[in-house]
C-alpha cells in the first residue's frame, strides 16, 4: 500500500478524533445544518406536489378545436394531421358530426329530445392532447393561436384559465424557495465557517506541533475538511430526517383542507434521488465552510 | 557580510576543519533581524559536521533559539545563507519546510506533546506524517519508547507523566525517524538536575550513533560535562567557537 492510502486513513482517523474532541462545536454545526434542510426540503416538498398537481392536470388538459359544418370526415382527418403537426401538441383525435353525437346520446342516457332531431346540431372537432413540456398557459396559449390559424377551425376551447394561476402560484412558491434557500445557505455557511474555525483554533498547539514533526499543509488541512464534510451529510440526513418525521405528522392534520381546495390529498415526500440532492448538499456545504474556515487562518 | 559588523566574529567563526565528514549544517554570513536595528543574530558564520555534539550556549536573548529557528525554517534570515542537509533553507519553499523537518528532530523546553494522545500516539505522529503504515507506525514507535525507557507508559497521556517523562516521549518523537540532525532548545530548562542527566545522556546517545545534534542551553555544568564542541552566543554574535579541553 502506498503512503497516500495510510495517509487517507491517518486523515480520516484525526477527523473523527476532532469531531469526537470538540462535541459541543461539532453538534452546533450539524443542528445547523439540519435547521436549514427541513425549510428547504420542506419547500421542495411543497413545489414538488404542485407540480405534481399540475401535470395531473394537464394529463386531463385537453383542447377541442370545433370544425366548420362543411369539413367532411376525410378532410377533417386531414386536419387532424395537420393539427399533429404543431410544436407542443401530442396526439389529436378526429371526432365526427356521428361521433360526436353518439357520445352525447351515451352521456345523456338517450333522451327523447335527441330522438327528435331531424339533423345533427354537433360539429365535428378535434380533441388535442398537449406533450407534457407545453402543458403551461404560455404554450396552451399558442397552440390555440395556431389551430384557429387552420382554415376549417372554427373555434377553440379548453385550457382552463384558473391553471394559469396555480402556474403561477407554483413559479411564486419556487422563487420563495430559491431566496430563502440563497439565504439560507448564506447563513449556514457562516456559521459552519466558523465552527470550523473554532476548531482549528482549538487545536492550533496540535497544528504546530504537527508542522513541527514535518506535516504537510495537506496533512494538517484535510482533516477539517472531512470534518466539515461528515457534518453536513450528517446535518444533511438529520434535517431529511426531521423533515419526513413533520410530513408524516403534519400531512393527515391537512388532509381535509388539501381536498377541499385542491381535490388531492395524497401529497408525496421527496423521492430518494432528491433526498440524495439534500444529504449531499449538506456535505457539500460543510466542506466548503471547511474550506472557507481552513483558508481564513492559514493552516500551514 | 553585514556592513559595519565586526570582523571578530567571522574570524572566530571561521569553521575549522573537524573529524566527522561533510558539514550537515552551514550558516554564512547569518543575520536576523525582528525590527529595522536590532538584531538577533548578527553575521553569524558557522559549520557543523556529521555526528557532533554541539553546545550552544550564551546568556538569555543571545540568539540561541533563534538559530535554532533558523534551522528548522520556523524563520527565515533576514541576510545570509544556512544550507542544512545541502538545501538553502534560506529560501526554502512552502512545500521544501515539511521536508526538512522530517529528517531533523527537535525537541523543546515545554516538551510541545500533545495533550489529547498518548505517550506512544505522540511518538507516532513523526511516522503519521510520512504516510507510514500503521504497522510500522506502532513498531517504531514502541521501539523508541522503549529505548528511553517508557515502554510501561505507552498510554498513558502527557499530564499524567512527570516533567522528565514528558521530555523523553519529545525526544523519542524527534527520534524516531532516524533524523540525521536533532536540535534540543534547553532541552532540560524545566528539569531537575538527576532528569537533566537521564535526559542529555539520551541526547548524547543519539549523537553516539552518528545523530548530528546541537543543543541549546545555558546550564555551565551541563556544557561541561557532555560538550565536545560549544558555540557561544553574545548579543546575537557567535563569539566563540571552542572544542576539546578548550572547553574545560
Amino acid at each position: 500500500m502506498t503512503p497516500i492510502v495510510f495517509q487517507l486513513y491517518y486523515f480520516v482517523r484525526a477527523a473523527i478524533a476532532g469531531l469526537r474532541g470538540s462535541r459541543l462545536t461539532t453538534v452546533v454545526s450539524i443542528a445547523t445544518i439540519a435547521v436549514a434542510v427541513i425549510p428547504l426540503g420542506g419547500l421542495w416538498v411543497v413545489t414538488g406536489n404542485m407540480r405534481a398537481l399540475l401535470d395531473q392536470f394537464g394529463n386531463e388538459l385537453q383542447l377541442t378545436a370545433f370544425l366548420d359544418a362543411k369539413v367532411r370526415s376525410d378532410a377533417g382527418r386531414s386536419l387532424a394531421a395537420r393539427a399533429a403537426a404543431i410544436p407542443g401538441v401530442e396526439r389529436v383525435e378526429f371526432v365526427s358530426q356521428e361521433q360526436a353525437l353518439e357520445r352525447f346520446r351515451a352521456r345523456l342516457g338517450g333522451s327523447a329530445l335527441l330522438e327528435a332531431l331531424e339533423a345533427n346540431p354537433l360539429p365535428a372537432s378535434l380533441a388535442i392532447a398537449l406533450a407534457p413540456d407545453h402543458r403551461t398557459p404560455e404554450a396552451v396559449a399558442a397552440v390555440s393561436e395556431a389551430l384557429h390559424a387552420l382554415s376549417g377551425v372554427e373555434d377553440v376551447a379548453g385550457g382552463e384559465s384558473w391553471i394559469e394561476g396555480y402556474g403561477r402560484a407554483l413559479r411564486l412558491v419556487r422563487s420563495a424557495g430559491i431566496g430563502l434557500g440563497v439565504v439560507l445557505a448564506l447563513a449556514t455557511l457562516l456559521i459552519i465557517t466558523n465552527t470550523i474555525r473554532l476548531a482549528v483554533y482549538a487545536r492550533r498547539d496540535e497544528l504546530e506541533i504537527l508542522a513541527l514533526v514535518g506535516a504537510s499543509r495537506t496533512f494538517l488541512r484535510v482533516p477539517f475538511l472531512i470534518e466539515g464534510l461528515l457534518q453536513g451529510a450528517v446535518g444533511g440526513l438529520l434535517g431529511v430526517g426531521l423533515l419526513f418525521a413533520i410530513f408524516h405528522v403534519a400531512v393527515p392534520q391537512l388532509r381535509d383542507a388539501l381536498e377541499l381546495f385542491l381535490g388531492w390529498s395524497d401529497p408525496a415526500f421527496l423521492s430518494p434521488r432528491n433526498v440524495g440532492i439534500l444529504v449531499s448538499g449538506g456535505a457539500a456545504f460543510g466542506l466548503t465552510g471547511a474550506a472557507a474556515a481552513v483558508a481564513a487562518t492559514r493552516v500551514s | 557580510m553585514t556592513p559595519g559588523a565586526p570582523a571578530r566574529a567571522t574570524a572566530e567563526a571561521a569553521p575549522a576543519p573537524r573529524a566527522g565528514g561533510d558539514p550537515l549544517i552551514r550558516l554564512f554570513h547569518v543575520s536576523k533581524s525582528y525590527s529595522a536595528g536590532t538584531f538577533a543574530l548578527r553575521d553569524v558564520s558557522v559549520e557543523v559536521k556529521k555526528g557532533e555534539l554541539v553546545f550552544l550556549t550564551g546568556p538569555s536573548g543571545a540568539g540561541k533559539t533563534t538559530l535554532m529557528k533558523l534551522l528548522f525554517a520556523a524563520e527565515r534570515p533576514s541576510e545570509g545563507q544556512i544550507l542544512v542537509l545541502g538545501r538553502n533553507v534560506a529560501r526554502i519553499g512552502e512545500r521544501g519546510i515539511p521536508r526538512l523537518r522530517r529528517r531533523v528532530g527537535v525537541v523543546f523546553q515545554d516538551f510541545k506533546l500533545i495533550p489529547t494522545r498518548t505517550a506512544e500516539e505522540n511518538v507516532a505522529v513523526a511516522l503519521e506524517v510520512i504516510g507510514k503504515s500503521p504497522r510500522e507506525v506502532r513498531g517504531k514507535s514502541f521501539a523508541m519508547l522503549k529505548r528511553v525507557g517508557l515502554q510501561h507508559r505507552r498510554h498513558h497521556r502527557p499530564a499524567a507523566l512527570s516533567g522528565g517523562e514528558q521530555q523523553r516521549v519529545a525526544l523519542a518523537r524527534a527520534l524516531v525517524n532516524d533524523p540525521a540532525i536533532l536540535l534540543a532548545d534547553e532541552p532540560t530548562g524545566n528539569l531537575d538536575a538527576a532528569l537533566t542527566l537521564e535526559i542529555m545522556d539520551l541526547i548524547a546517545a543519539a549523537a553516539a550513533r552518528g545523530t548530528t545534534v546541537l543543543v541549546a542551553s545555558h546550564d555551565a555544568a551541563l556544557v561541561k560535562r557532555y560538550a565536545r564542541r560549544v558555540l557561544r552566543l553574545e548579543g546575537g554574535q557567535l563569539v566563540e567557537d571552542l572544542s576539546g579541553s578548550a572547553i574545560r
